[in-house]
């Protein structure tokens, strides 16, 4: 039985950014919809609810020679446990822990196939402390990290900080993720259909979901840091020598390249082919058809540590016929 | 009385069986130790009890024992009985007529595994990242292990207990006597599965890799078998622990452990494709019998040394979940995503 895939959205962000109050908000008030909840804190969260589940971060590497590859085995497990209710309901909602990479989730749903049969990922919401973000980027990389993953990102306790303040944020967030949806909140409060069921790592929605998808443009930045970049080309695209330059690029860089999707204009294709990676992990497939008239171009986006824009552009521009 | 595969019958029409539906997926069946029993682990927190016969009248559904999913069912060695482990963190000992005693309470954990041992009576279950074991009205625990055990199962005779986890498995023995250190077999990679070999000389596990593990108990030595499209989360062993019996393909394969074993060798495949790719496989308990089911929904039996397949129930769309023996060896109760509660009844 061809059941619909459950949505599953993933909630990062750093301790006290808000994550808790925005999942408390979610089981209590009346939405009409049902959501599991699969959190890593049993008794944070101040509701009773039976649909919340305890999860301790699993973070499994997969034995097939590949470094980067890393599911969360828990969730795995959780996955398939929550389909076994009678209940269904219309959502799962993760919630990581303040430090925690959101690869390995975002991976379990390229990598895993009773989880992919079973539930999408939708989105990757990321939450944070309009006040605190500086000094987290500075104690480590998972601040960045968690906003290079983000499709989605509450910018929150805008409350706390000054106006000026909040802009030097957002740029500096803007610098890591130019393409994720940043809201402004004061304590996680948002309309719930801004960050669920947004369809983020639908292939059919790639363009609908990017704000900025199609412009592309290079910032310059210092070479370590995360950084987002898009390529464009007018020319179709030599489907064998994509394949060969993405596969070898995801190889070599695929650790560094948290995410990357793109709309390629195939040559002598009547529809748009799409893909989305994570890491090295990679899911395509065709797209819309072309329109008569239409200018067909091809636009790839990069977010990742150590991109070298110009290189990546040669590399592309060398797969166009 | 014998099942007998040649019998035209089998070609024609479909055993005798009892259909109930649920209305919540089945996690996982069994039958009580006289085979007396069978029951169904429900998504709904329910253990449905049904008379083995399967002409007997159906008793009304029971209220539910657990507060979320029954996700582990066996039958009770020590009773006529049922032990049940749920998402509530309970493992439930469940008497014939049907009263629930609770064995252990772990808020916030899941009991996803439960095993039996015959003789000594005992029953393991795992809950997170610790194995329980009740024996002689006592329960003992053993772990932590390197993440939530994914799979467990006594040796042969009931001395030992086997962990699946990530990074390997962790064999723990349960003497009381005399204190010895738990023995860890490493494999880089996650262990979903774990099935102790009915000699006791082998276990075997399944992978996140859709690989098969399997290690000589006594040398500690090991062997993968790769080339599975799926994770295989049912393995199987013969009563005569002569083949090892794995879902994730869409036919029977047996791995041979007589002899020299299966290194460098292909598995038996036998049966029909084009029913899915097997979810579940279960040898019989005395005779060279398996039955299979599929994702599509479809249960067939096979016989390996006839290399021979019966469909026992057709397609249906609901994958199956659950399989189990009867401890004669003639019935056989089947469990699906959709809920539908089968025991067939092969003797014809």
């Amino acid at each position: 039985m061809a059941q619909p895939q459950v949505p599953v959205t993933v909630l990062t962000g750093y301790l006290g950014a808000g994550k808790t109050t925005l999942l408390n908000r979610i089981l209590s008030e009346q939405h009409g919809k049902k959501y599991a909840v699969i959190v890593n804190e049993f008794g944070e969260l101040g509701v009773d609810n039976d649909l919340v589940v305890n999860a301790d971060e699993e973070v499994f590497e997969m034995n097939n020679g590949c470094i980067c590859c890393t599911v969360r085995g828990d969730l795995i497990r959780i996955i398939e446990g929550l389909m076994k209710r009678k209940d269904k309901f219309d959502g799962i909602l993760v919630e990581t822990t303040g430090l925690a990479d959101p690869g390995p989730v975002a991976q379990t749903f390229f990598t895993d196939e009773d989880v992919k049969a079973k539930t999408r990922l939708d989105a990757i919401v990321t939450v944070i402390d309009a006040k605190h973000f500086f000094g987290q980027l500075e104690q480590g990389s998972e601040a960045e990290q968690q906003v290079a993953f983000a499709d989605v990102i509450l910018l929150n306790k805008t409350d706390l900080v000054s106006a000026d303040e909040l802009a030097k944020v957002e740029d500096r967030i803007r610098g890591i993720n130019r393409y994720a949806r940043i809201f402004h909140t004061q304590k996680s409060q948002i309309e719930l259909e801004a960050i669920l069921d947004k369809g983020a790592f639908d292939l059919g929605r790639i363009l609908e979901f990017e704000p900025d998808f199609l412009h592309s443009g290079h910032d310059h930045h210092h070479e370590d840091e995360v950084r987002s970049l898009s390529i464009t080309a007018d020319r179709p695209v030599d489907p064998d020598k994509f394949q060969k330059w993405m596969g070898a690029l995801l190889q070599i860089k695929g650790a560094d390249i948290f995410r990357s999707k793109g709309i390629l204009a195939i040559d002598g294709a009547p529809r748009r082919y799409v893909y989305q990676g994570v890491h090295m992990m990679m899911d395509s497939a065709w797209g819309t058809p072309w329109k008569d008239g239409e200018t067909r171009s091809s636009k790839l986006v990069f977010i990742g540590r150590n991109l070298d824009g110009d290189n990546l552009q040669r590399g592309f521009e060398d797969c166009l016929k | 009385m014998k099942i007998d595969l040649a019998n035209p019958a089998w070609q024609q029409t479909l055993p005798p069986a009892r259909s109930l539906a649920a209305d919540a997926p089945v996690a996982a069946c069994a039958f009580n130790r006289d085979g007396s029993t069978v029951a169904f682990a429900l998504g709904d927190g329910q253990v449905r009890r049904l008379p083995a016969d399967i002409a007997a009248p159906a008793p009304d559904a029971a209220p539910p024992v657990h507060s979320g999913v029954v996700l582990a069912l066996v039958g009770d060695p020590t009773g006529d009985g049922f032990v049940s482990g749920g998402d509530d963190g309970r493992v439930l000992r469940i008497a014939a007529d049907g009263s629930a005693t609770e064995l252990l309470a772990q808020k916030g954990k899941w009991i996803e595994h439960l095993v039996t041992h015959r003789t000594t009576g005992a029953v393991a279950a795992s809950a997170g990242k610790t194995m329980f074991l009740f024996r002689d009205g006592e329960v003992r625990e053993f772990g932590p292990h390197p993440s939530t055990v994914a799979g467990l199962d006594f040796s042969k005779d009931g001395s030992r207990v086997a962990c699946a986890h990530y990074g390997g498995i962790t064999v723990w023995s349960l003497s009381k006597d005399v204190a010895l250190p738990p023995r860890r077999f490493a494999w880089q990679g996650s262990h979903v599965a774990l099935r102790w070999s009915t000699d006791g000389k082998f276990i075997a596990t399944g992978t996140q890799e859709n690989d098969i593990h399997v290690w000589r108990v006594a040398q500690a030595t090991d062997m993968r078998m790769q080339g599975y499209p799926a994770k295989v989360k049912s393995l199987s062993w013969t009563a005569d622990a002569r083949f090892l019996y794995t879902s994730s393909q869409p036919v029977f394969t047996a791995w041979p452990f007589s002899g020299k074993g299966p290194e460098g060798k292909p598995p038996l495949q036998f049966g029909d494709e084009g029913a899915g790719l097997m979810t579940v496989v279960a040898a019989h308990p005395a005779a060279e019998f398996v039955a299979g089911g599929y994702d599509s929904g479809e249960l067939q039996l096979g016989d390996i040394r006839t290399k021979r397949s019966v469909v026992l129930k057709m397609a249906d769309g609901a994958s199956i979940t659950c399989l189990a023996w009867s401890p004669d060896g003639f019935k056989l109760a089947v469990g699906n995503d959709r809920g539908d509660l089968l025991t067939v009844d092969l003797r014809r």
